[in-house]
């Protein structure tokens, strides 16, 4: 039988496009965030979705380096897809020297009074301030604390570690085959660079010079990263593939005694329907201070097509006093009301820890480049502390890695 | 294909830096760079040991299992589509659900082997087993197409020559080697060309189960085009790297089929 085209098939088509059209505009309207994954993350993301009744947020959330590398791979290609994106104090660098974001400052004063935006210490929106313009709306304060068995240190008659020395020989004492001494995450890039940074601030010169010259393959930087690999002997399996989910795992699931982690992964230790260790861990502030302090929060794509006032709504209401409360448990809250509430401090046990862990840590290099910088030199580091090259070779190789890099980016001749 | 492959040429010709802003043309500059990059070279060389393992392996075990298949006298379909399985899963999930069987400590395995107080090696964190369970996860999923092609090509076979060595006393392995595998070699050049170019892109599953770590252990040539392009934002050089790949594979193809065929003229 032969098929044609009659008035029936064309009357068919033009009631269908409206019908077509319809859902086009619909699947337009949902606003697209794109976001790294832990729980005051996904409250957060929770509340984006119930901030304004009848807009429709879909939220993906993924670790992070998976959400930075769809979020790059977008915004390169200048998509209007994600309208909403994660940032934190180091990958807006980045993202706001390639202009994918969204300065906010209008929307900051016009919205100041009705979300209480007064309530952001000068200190937490620094970070997020780039040639005096506002990106990013923070949602966390976030530091790594030094996160230990309280009923194994106390059987044992120890107390926590005050220097790295010390905590390497806890490691080895409390080291067997079912428990791992101490969790290491070296996952590259993110993990892998938390912990990098926190040996290189406490025991060697850091990443850069004043002039950003690398100092991180020094003689006394190389001994710290030796330092390292010393303590992921008593590591917990896996410790070369394994970011901080798999980290977090292995604490709530007793497979290792300390480490160190982010305070956000602290209430999940007393969560009973996934830890085995509920009130069995506790916090203290890392041995010799300067691990990495960071925050959290949400910018607005430069190529979002949706209206800037819902997407800076959706954002606030997420980062309301109230949403905040309601995530305290989960993080340090970035505003002065919640963080100067004694019940607050009171109600959350990791409180003390994590704000002597802000006071002696140190936060990333404000460098855009730092995380394209830390992919060389966390994969060296691995090959250093899986044996494949010495720590000194691994160190130096990065050092000229990093060293091509930023010349290619006109830092220095 | 040509649009696509075409402006991939004129990227790799620039300075396409997102990270700098630069866009320069610098003719052939980053192809001059990644040959004077020893990571170019250690991941190609890499890239090539686990392609040429994996495929391999699968190879063998295809014919293996092709050839039982062959020889096996009911239960063939059924059989046939449980190994078909394997490939028919996306390669993300497979990928995924392989490595929670062979992550350290609490995976599938090593739960298994721990429970039973034994401790084994940490599959995805230890360079040299990361490599072997890359291998092993490539196998799983592509022998089966190994197996649907090989024991395809069996059957094409013709019956007379088969029985005619038959009376003549070949046995078993004296028919696979000297009457069907000749018999099916234009069949055997297609499927491991195939097999090889595909293998040259494995990206996937080698993201998923170690990133390409530990360190740089099982970092193939993809993973480095991806980690130069959307890590380090390097695209006009992550476009050249994805050039040379292209080049290489076919070279390697081209050098494959003239090896075999190197008496015979005109097999495609």
């Amino acid at each position: 039988m032969k098929s044609r085209i009659d008035r029936r098939h064309v009357l068919r088509a033009a009631l269908a496009t409206p019908i077509i059209l319809g859902a086009k505009a619909r699947a337009a309207g949902t606003i697209q965030m794109i976001s790294h994954r832990y729980p005051a993350l996904e409250y957060y993301a929770g509340k984006m979705r119930d901030a304004i009744p009848g807009v429709t947020v879909n939220t993906q959330l993924m670790p992070i380096d998976k959400a930075m590398e769809l979020a790059t791979i977008a915004m390169s290609a200048k998509s209007d897809t994600p309208d909403i994106v994660y940032a934190s104090d180091t990958t807006m660098q980045t993202f706001v020297k390639n202009g994918w974001f969204r300065p906010l400052d209008d929307l900051w004063a016009k919205y100041q009074d009705e979300f209480k935006l007064g309530d952001f210490p000068d200190t937490v929106l620094a970070p997020y301030r780039v040639d005096g313009h506002l990106y990013v709306m923070p949602h966390t304060v976030n530091t790594m604390m030094f996160f230990y068995r309280k009923d194994v240190f106390d059987k044992a008659g120890k107390s926590p570690p005050k220097t790295i020395a010390e905590f390497r020989d806890l490691a080895k004492s409390f080291n067997t085959p079912m428990r791992a001494g101490t969790i290491s995450c070296l996952k590259p890039v993110d993990a892998a660079t938390n912990e990098v940074h926190w040996y290189l601030n406490a025991l060697g010169d850091g990443w850069f010079d004043k002039d950003w010259h690398p100092t991180f393959n020094t003689d006394k930087s190389v001994r710290a990263i030796e330092m390292l690999k010393e303590v992921t002997k008593y590591a917990q399996q896996g410790f070369t593939a394994a970011a901080n989910d798999e980290c977090m795992i292995a604490l709530q699931q007793d497979i290792a005694v300390m480490g160190l982690q982010w305070a956000t992964r602290a209430n999940a230790m007393d969560d009973a329907t996934k830890s085995r260790v509920v009130n069995q861990i506790d916090w203290v502030a890392p041995p010799q201070g300067h691990a990495r302090i960071a925050g959290d929060g949400y910018a607005i794509s430069a190529f979002s097509k949706q209206d800037p006032d819902t997407l800076f709504r959706v954002i606030a209401t997420s980062a309301s006093q109230a949403s905040m409360r309601g995530a305290a448990s989960m993080l340090i809250p970035p505003r002065k009301s919640i963080l100067d509430d004694p019940e607050m401090s009171k109600a959350n046990r990791f409180y003390p820890a994590a704000l002597a862990s802000y006071e002696s840590g140190t936060r990333a290099p404000s460098l855009p480049e730092f995380n394209a910088i830390c992919e060389f030199v966390t994969r060296r580091v691995l090959q250093g502390v899986t044996g494949e090259i010495s720590i000194k070779q691994a160190m130096d190789t990065a050092a000229s890695e990093t060293g091509t890099f930023l010349k290619g980016h006109g830092y220095y001749k | 294909m040509v649009f696509p492959l075409g402006y991939a040429m004129w990227l790799s010709l620039l300075n396409y830096d997102l990270g700098s802003g630069s866009r320069e043309f610098i003719g052939f500059g980053n192809y001059r760079e990644l040959l004077d990059d020893a990571r170019f070279w250690i991941t190609l060389t890499r890239t090539l040991g686990i392609v040429l393992s994996a495929v391999g392996l699968e190879f063998c075990l295809g014919l293996l299992i092709a050839y039982g298949l062959y020889r096996l006298t009911f239960g063939v379909r059924v059989l046939n589509l449980l190994m078909f399985l394997p490939n028919i899963v996306t390669p993300v999930v497979a990928a995924l659900f392989l490595r929670w069987i062979f992550v350290g400590r609490w995976g599938l395995i090593s739960g298994i082997l721990i429970s039973w107080g034994v401790f084994p090696p940490d599959f995805l964190g230890n360079p040299y087993w990361a490599r072997v369970t890359i291998v092993l996860a490539d196998a799983w999923q592509f022998t089966p197409f190994m197996i649907l092609v090989l024991y395809a090509g069996l059957n094409t076979v013709d019956q007379s020559q088969i029985e005619a060595a038959q009376i003549d006393g070949a046995g078993v392995w004296m028919l696979l080697f000297r009457i069907m595998l000749p018999s099916i070699r234009p069949l055997i050049i297609f499927v491991l060309s195939i097999r090889l170019m595909d293998a040259f892109r494995f990206f996937d599953t080698i993201y998923v189960m170690t990133g390409g770590g530990p360190g740089t252990a099982t970092e193939t040539i993809t993973l480095y085009t991806y980690a130069l392009a959307f890590r380090l934002l390097q695209i006009g050089k992550a476009c050249a790297l994805g050039l040379l790949t292209l080049l290489f594979v076919a070279m390697l193809v081209a050098l494959m089929i003239r090896v075999v065929y190197r008496r015979e003229k005109g097999a495609f």
